[in-house]
């Protein structure tokens, strides 16, 4: 992406920005983060449809962080992930430059934050086809099957955390599975324990996950974990409203609007 | 190692006919920590609580378990014998083995197992308690009164005299409220507004007291003691200041003809006016929506003539920010209109109107000057039929309640009727009477036997219009459900009372909770009228429920007295059941990540950000800060924080976790 090395080399030449959070090619035939500091380095950045991981998950990591301001090549999910991460005060306009990938792969610069807002807010967050036929099917299942359905599945699981490191949303420098006085949810990968995590991290993703799968495309067992947050989203959509990421602040689970339907407490 | 007292109380036999307590006792003697153990029959009395305070002291206990009734009712007693011997109050815990458990199961073996569960639970929550201590708040001693009635009246000049300052709003341009809209009032037939108006003025003259009239509450924020309001002052466009109140503006307004709220409909007002004569303050204000100059940019009539130059078209709404410490709701009440009943003509009979318009038709400051005449003709009524229950107790017409003021005030109309138009008929169509109260009773029965008033039991299905005449049509239950039509030249409804438009909004801005009809809910029907669920915030009035006049003062005094109560320490006392973001070492600081949706989460405001600096002054982390004098300990933030960063003092995570797990775990 020739726009793109040449923006980066710019950025770091003139020192607006300390780093560029890219895609490089990796072993065989997958992509990998690329973190540019040197302009040199910049030729090596590339974009393809290969390039489906989520950047934005290292916007909040110290080391990457402590650099300096950041740019980020941003796909519409990354986009839609620092939106929700600046919502939550972990990013801003001083320390992250976004360069949008649009859906068409074209290079779309912005001045802030709130331009990226505008241009995530033109598409609607949409579940896959394939992935919507999947949670039909489990909603169709009676509890029992459906149970018995993720018992089998999150039972191989051996809690790497994969889906936890991959998740931009997963940025809390203590998580609730290691948070250990009193130790909520078991450390070993139990049955019990492998579901009691990974509801939690459904919970804990209700109303900010943006639905990029980066946890199941992180996954070594490719256990469809990213079905329940998927569900979460519809179920939010459903009681509280539509979700889209905003920096107004109006987060969809922490706050109450008079038009919540609430439906379940009737 | 712990030292934990078990007390088992037998509350009489209201635990011990169902569970075995001197069992209990004796299972919770065994479990590791516990140093001492009994059963008694009531740990409440004096002797019980000695024996707390003697295990305390001779035993050296660490911590208490009183196992006996809703911690609701004793939790304070028995915190206080721990306090008296020694142990930090918050060292007590209480399972409550009377509400949860005797009362609600047989006796049985698996009654006297829960009630040991109930223990160990407890016995282990014990062990991870800390001492705490209480929270002090300072109190603002000035109080805000929603309301300018009577309710809201009376309630201002009682906290007024006590010595505190009182901030009084009123959404009309002039206080009074209802009670200055009315002619006489029951049962003695004295003159509303000969008795209202000395309060108003007083109420305007009070040193204590500040009035602002067309004011609303804007939003409200704090808790009690400290509260602080927003109120817009809505424009009334005259500088008050310089208005003397001489009335050349409204005199000579062009626009005439807009129905008066004060009169009901019945009378015309002029787009600047002063609601009736008595008005307090007596000054102007122009309604926008009428007058000409906001619809058409030109008129300035009243400008012209104004000696003081008082008019100020480009005033606008003001909004005040002031902190008070208790708050007193009395934002009154509204009745039905005509056009709520299909069956009584939709309001489209200009002769059939409500008990309220009745009242300015009596007045003699109304439009009829006090003759009772018919709104369509202006003819005096040979006939006329008052309607009981117009509405109200109609589960169909969702009012299900009585309005309860009704019964009384139809007597008193149709009593003026006869003493003003003699030789006139006076119909009532009532479902029961019901004048419970000092001399209400006897003043019904004056109308009826004295007055001639012509009471038929039964209810009116139809009214119609026919030659000029309305043709009421019903049924006398009395005589066998037997048909009645009466040929009425003029028919009053007393139609139901019913919460004020907008009680939802405001109940929502104050954080208290209504009914299902809109009225503000008290926080007990019988030994808590006057308070709400909200500490400092008090009800006075019909915005709790139809009240009459006597009864509207008797709970703003009431209201009053509470205030004052409050107002009478210098600092309220809190339970530090409150939630705290941890804080760590260095580097870590807390495990907060300073994501703020707690912020957003918290029902009361009680969270802030909190800047950790460094000792150059440069901000390392921003964490989120519990604010302990505004913060309820509702635990909302504790369930939101990911990180698991808060806990609520008292029942932290820890103490969370021990109790399920001492409920688990095998025994």
């Amino acid at each position: 992406m020739v726009d793109l090395i040449k923006r980066a080399k710019e950025l770091l030449e003139s020192s607006a920005v300390k780093v560029v959070i890219g895609y490089e090619q990796g072993t065989g035939n997958k992509t990998r983060a690329l973190f540019v500091e040197k302009t040199e380095d910049a030729d090596k950045l590339i974009f393809d449809s290969r390039c489906i991981q989520n950047l934005a998950a290292y916007v909040t990591k110290k080391e990457v962080k402590e650099k300096g301001k950041m740019a980020i090549a941003a796909t519409l999910p990354v986009m839609r992930s620092i939106i929700q991460l600046a919502s939550e005060f972990q990013v801003n306009d001083n320390n992250l430059l976004v360069l949008g990938i649009t859906p068409e792969s074209n290079l779309i610069e912005f001045a802030n934050l709130v331009e990226v807002e505008t241009f995530v807010h033109q598409y609607q967050i949409e579940i896959d086809a394939r992935n919507k036929e999947m949670l039909d099917k489990l909603a169709k299942m009676t509890s029992a099957e459906r149970w018995k359905f993720w018992v089998d599945e999150l039972a191989p699981c051996f809690k790497c955390y994969a889906c936890r490191a991959a998740c931009p949303m997963c940025y809390c420098s203590r998580c609730t599975v290691d948070f250990n006085q009193p130790q909520w949810i078991p450390v070993p990968s139990t049955e019990l324990g492998n579901l009691e995590w990974h509801i939690m991290r459904a919970m804990h993703l209700t109303g900010r996950c943006i639905d990029c799968d980066a946890c199941y495309n992180a996954c070594p067992l490719s256990i469809p974990i990213n079905l329940l947050t998927k569900r979460m989203l519809v179920d939010a959509k459903e009681h509280f409203g539509n979700y889209q990421p905003s920096l107004k602040g109006d987060n969809l689970m922490s706050t109450y609007k008079p038009d919540d339907k609430e439906n379940f407490i009737q | 190692m712990s030292k934990i007292g078990v007390f088992v109380c037998h509350c009489g036999e209201n635990i011990s006919a169902t569970v075995d307590c001197a069992k209990v006792a004796e299972t919770a003697g065994t479990y590791d920590g516990v140093a001492f153990s009994v059963d008694y029959k009531y740990m409440c009395s004096d002797p019980g609580q000695n024996i707390i305070k003697n295990a305390i002291k001779e035993k050296g206990l660490t911590g208490v378990v009183v196992a006996s009734c809703s911690p609701r009712m004793h939790e304070p007693t028995f915190r206080k014998a721990c306090a008296e011997a020694g142990l930090n109050p918050f060292m007590c815990e209480m399972a409550n083995l009377r509400e949860h458990c005797s009362w609600v199961h047989e006796k049985n073996e698996a009654t006297t197992e829960k009630a040991i569960d109930l223990v160990r639970i407890l016995v282990e929550k014990v062990k991870y308690n800390h001492s705490l201590n209480e929270i002090k708040v300072p109190v603002t001693k000035t109080a805000l009164v929603i309301g300018g009635g009577i309710a809201g009246i009376q309630a201002s000049l009682d906290i007024a005299n006590t010595g505190h300052k009182v901030i009084l709003i009123e959404r009309d341009p002039s206080i009074g409220g209802h009670m200055s809209q009315l002619s006489e009032t029951f049962p003695t037939l004295d003159c509303s507004q000969c008795i209202l108006t000395p309060r108003m003025v007083e109420v305007a003259q009070h040193p204590n007291i500040t009035l602002y009239t067309y004011a609303e509450l804007e939003s409200l924020e704090g808790f009690i003691g400290n509260f602080k309001a927003k109120i817009r002052r809505k424009s009334k466009s005259i500088d008050e200041k310089l208005c003397t109140g001489c009335g050349q503006c409204t005199t000579k307004c062009p626009v005439k003809k807009i129905p008066s709220e004060f009169n009901e409909g019945l009378g015309k007002r002029t787009a600047i006016y002063v609601p009736f004569p008595q008005a307090v303050p007596n000054k102007p204000v122009i309604d926008r929506g009428n007058c000409t100059y906001y619809i058409k940019g030109k008129c300035k009539v009243c400008e012209i003539v104004c000696p003081t130059g008082a008019i100020r078209f480009d005033q606008e709404d003001q909004i005040m920010e002031v902190e008070v410490g208790a708050i007193v709701v009395a934002t009154g009440f509204t009745v039905k209109q005509p056009d709520f009943f299909p069956e009584y003509g939709y309001g489209k009979y200009a002769d059939v109107i409500t008990g309220l318009q009745f009242e300015r038709l009596a007045s003699a400051s109304g439009p009829t000057l006090g003759e009772i005449r018919r709104p369509s003709d202006g003819k005096i009524p040979e006939k006329i039929v008052f309607l009981a229950c117009a509405g109200s107790r109609d589960p169909a017409k969702g009012i299900p309640y009585c309005s309860k003021i009704c019964c009384m005030y139809i007597a008193k109309h149709a009593m003026l009727y006869q003493h003003k138009v003699h030789g006139g008929k006076s119909y009532v169509f009532y479902m029961d009477i019901r004048a419970g109260g000092k001399q209400y009773e006897e003043f019904v029965r004056r109308a009826i036997e004295d007055d001639g008033v012509n009471y038929i039991r039964g209810r009116v299905s139809k009214i119609y219009e026919k030659n000029g005449k309305l043709i009421v049509s019903g049924a006398d239950t009395l005589l066998n459900a037997m048909p009645v039509e009466i040929e009425a030249d003029m028919v009053v409804l007393a139609t139901a009372g019913v919460a004020n438009e907008g009680a939802e909004e405001l109940a929502q801005k104050m954080h208290i909770s209504y009914d299902p009809y809109k009225f503000f809910a008290e926080a007990h029907p019988k030994l808590k009228p006057v308070e709400t669920n909200t500490a400092g915030i008090f009800l006075a009035g019909a915005c709790q429920a139809p009240r009459d006049i006597p009864e509207s003062v008797a709970m703003a005094s009431g209201a009053a007295v509470k205030v004052a109560g409050l107002f009478s320490q210098d600092e309220l006392t809190r339970e530090p059941i409150i939630a705290v973001v941890n804080r760590q070492a260095p580097p870590v600081y807390s495990s907060c990540v300073g994501c703020f949706l707690c912020v957003s989460a918290c029902p009361y405001q009680a969270i802030e950000k909190e800047e950790i600096k460094n000792r150059n002054g440069e901000v390392i982390k921003l964490v989120a800060k519990v604010n302990p004098g505004l913060c309820q300990g509702c635990g909302t933030c504790v369930a939101f924080c990911r990180t698991k960063s808060i806990d609520i003092q008292g029942y932290t995570h820890e103490q969370m976790y021990t109790e399920v797990m001492a409920l688990l775990n095998e025994y």
